[in-house]
């Protein structure tokens, strides 16, 4: 009887012990898991950040000064452009057409 | 002695069961019979300690459990507020009209703020601002005052860099908005709480602002969260907002019209773009504008949304109305004639001239031309209740039917106080009023054969009903006129796109100033449609106050039209109706071969 008890004894202890460190673990890897989620949020925001950037450094303005004051380019007119229709591409390969 | 002897026979006897040893451990002399209420005493007292201890730990956990765990959650319980982002306002093709990115705001504890002259003087220069203000600032209040809010990342760090005591750096959210000036009358804009001000910023804001979370969490000694506690409420996001706006379009109309209103000295300047299809707006362009991002200077005047809140009379442009419904009642035709000279017709008392004497003039003609006097002769012969109820139905005197802080209604009086004088002057757009949305929506009856279709400022992606005005016939041969507006012996022959066939009315006349009109300020305009078979768009263009010159709708607006036409129809892929002739240069020609 008293052995038994003594093994029990020594049992509980043991799950207290185990207990101890389980729930140590559980805040450790509870608060990582936090931070990571808070980095994967900051992550989300930055990457937002960086498209909007880089949106604006693609605006319809910011493209036309480019493609008109570096590159010489100028807007195409109906004029000189050569229209190809899908049905017509099919049968004979354009010639070529500059835009 | 008795008592001594009486020991010594105790001890005897004693003695006498250990015979062989002398017992030293007890001497009767202390042998003295201690009372047995002591040790009984004593193990009680131990065990009313163990009482009380099994009475205190029954206590904390059970009786008075709430309250200990309420303390422990007080000292380490922490809520979390977890910020919803604003929702993105973008554009039909998706590109990205406002978005919100975190930015750092700059505070400080001013009782904990601790600075020599030469780091206050950094510090204000970083600011942008002067050490005065800086330090008024820091007057304001003793434990938590704004240095600057939405500053760059890169301030931020030097601010910080300087190490002063008492600074301190929180994260907040700033709009961006990557097309700037171009769009930022549609857009708008929002104030430092993320609230809507302005455009569609304002008009959405309840979709656009999303709804904050908090959650309830343990931290420890670290500060590091270590377990959740009770019901968290997940922030709801902000709904993405998708304009029918085409950026490319805006952009380019709204470079058009600046240039416009450059080149002749104006005051101001619109662009609406329709698709005549679907009611979209496809660009709703104002100049003067602003910088979105950067409000400090800003005026009225570039913060007008003009399109939209500027009424107008609408003056010729109403011609096509008045001799659509002459048609479609079966008073005219299109060939009918009609009698203008001597180029003034009497009302009332009243003259009413043309600004050239025509003679006999058809239905066409007289859009053509633009006569008063043909559209005044057609007008006469209508009820003023059948005028009210045309111009109600094609919108005039409604609200836009769009959701847009600040559109105006216009001005449309009821037909029972028109005078006949007024009837008249109704009849070619005068003694009403509108905006260039609500003439270029109006518009859309002519393109639509007949119909009026609702307009839309978010994109749609089911096709849309309108209602019927006019029959097909009807609206085709007005489109047949307008066409003619821009040919040869049109008031606008400049309206005409390369490849595209045009068709639309102009319109000048004199600025309303108090009760007249001002002398020498004028307002010029054209609204008008493309290709004119299948019209795909419809394009209103205003121009406010132009003075190098010109002044009429067709040298100064039609230009403007003619190249927002063409832009924005090759934007949207339409192939051009007209026979260009080509300036490419052939690829047949061989080529010398080069050497290498």
């Amino acid at each position: 009887m008293t052995r038994l008890n003594v093994v029990m004894l020594i049992m509980l202890l043991a799950s207290s012990i185990y207990l101890v460190r389980v729930s140590y673990d559980a805040r450790r890897l509870f608060a990582e898991l936090d931070k990571a989620q808070s980095e994967e949020r900051l992550l989300d925001i930055e990457f937002e950040r960086l498209k909007t950037e880089k949106q604006s450094q693609a605006t319809p303005s910011r493209v036309e000064k480019t493609a008109r004051e570096k590159l010489a380019m100028r807007t195409a007119n109906p004029a000189i452009t050569q229209y190809v229709t899908y049905a017509k591409a099919a049968a004979s390969t354009p010639t070529g057409g500059t835009r | 002695m008795n008592w001594l002897e009486g020991m010594a026979k105790k001890s005897a006897k004693g003695g006498a069961v250990s015979v062989r040893s002398v017992n030293y451990s007890s001497s009767p002399l202390l042998a003295s019979p201690t009372p047995a209420w002591r040790s009984k005493f004593l193990v009680a007292m131990v065990g009313l300690g163990f009482c009380a201890l099994i009475g205190r730990a029954v206590y904390v956990q059970i009786i008075g459990s709430s309250f200990f765990l309420k303390q422990g959650e007080i000292r380490y319980g922490r809520t979390l507020e977890m910020p919803a982002s604003r929702g993105r306002i973008i554009d039909r093709n998706g590109l990205i009209l406002a978005s919100s990115v975190r930015v750092p705001s700059l505070w400080a504890i001013p009782k904990d703020f601790d600075a020599n002259k030469a780091e206050r003087a950094k510090l204000a220069k970083l600011l942008g601002m002067s050490v005065k203000e800086l330090e008024g600032r820091l007057d304001d209040n003793q434990n938590f005052v704004w240095l600057r809010r939405q500053v760059d990342e890169q301030v931020a760090k030097e601010v910080l860099a300087l190490g002063l005591k008492g600074v301190h750096q929180v994260p907040e959210y700033k709009r961006r908005y990557p097309e700037g000036e171009a769009a930022a009358h549609v857009v708008g804009f929002t104030n430092l709480e993320d609230k809507g001000q302005e455009g569609v910023e304002l008009a959405f804001q309840r979709d656009l602002a999303g709804r904050d979370g908090t959650r309830r969490v343990i931290k420890d000694r670290l500060g590091r969260v270590v377990e959740d506690i009770g019901d968290s409420v997940q922030p709801l996001d902000g709904r993405d907002i998708e304009l029918s706006v085409d950026s490319k379009v805006q952009f380019f109309a709204y470079q058009r019209i600046r240039d416009a209103v450059a080149e002749h000295h104006a005051k101001a300047g619109s662009v609406v773009v329709l698709d005549a299809q679907t009611g979209e707006v496809l660009a709703l362009s104002n100049y003067p504008s602003f910088t979105p991002g950067d409000r400090r200077n800003l005026t009225g005047q570039q913060l007008r949304n003009r399109a939209l809140t500027d009424t107008f009379e609408p003056g010729s442009t109403m011609k096509p109305f008045i001799a659509a419904w002459a048609m479609e009642t079966g008073r005219v035709t299109p060939n009918t004639v009609i009698q203008t000279a001597p180029g003034s017709i009497n009302i009332t008392g009243s003259t009413i001239r043309d600004a050239h004497p025509h003679g006999a003039l058809t239905v066409a003609e007289v859009i053509q031309k633009s006569s008063n006097v043909g559209t005044v002769k057609m007008a006469m012969q209508m009820q003023p209740r059948e005028i009210w109820e045309l111009y109600t139905q094609v919108g005039f005197g409604q609200k836009p039917q769009i959701a847009f802080p600040g559109a105006v209604t216009g001005r449309l009086r009821p037909y029972k106080t028109w005078r006949p004088i007024e009837q008249a002057t109704m009849s070619y757009g005068y003694g009403l009023s509108a905006s260039l949305l609500q003439i270029a929506h109006a518009y859309t009856v002519f393109a639509r054969d007949g119909e009026l279709i609702p307009i839309s400022l978010v994109k749609k992606t089911e096709p849309t009903n309108g209602i019927r005005v006019f029959s097909p016939k009807t609206a085709q041969s007005m489109r047949e006129m307008l066409h003619m507006v821009t040919e040869a012996g049109g008031t606008a022959p400049r309206a005409q796109a390369m490849g595209y066939s045009v068709g639309g009315k102009s319109g000048t006349a004199y600025k309303q100033e108090g009760k007249g009109y001002a002398d020498k300020k004028y307002r010029a305009w054209f609204v008008g449609m493309a290709p004119i078979n299948k019209p795909r768009i419809i394009v209103a263009v205003m121009v406010d106050e132009p003075t190098n010159g010109k002044h009429f709708g067709g040298d100064v607006a039609a230009p403007v039209f003619s190249e927002v036409v063409q832009q924005t129809l090759r934007t949207l892929g339409v192939p051009p109706d007209l026979d260009v002739r080509p300036q490419i240069v052939s690829n047949e020609i061989p080529a010398e071969e080069e050497s290498f």
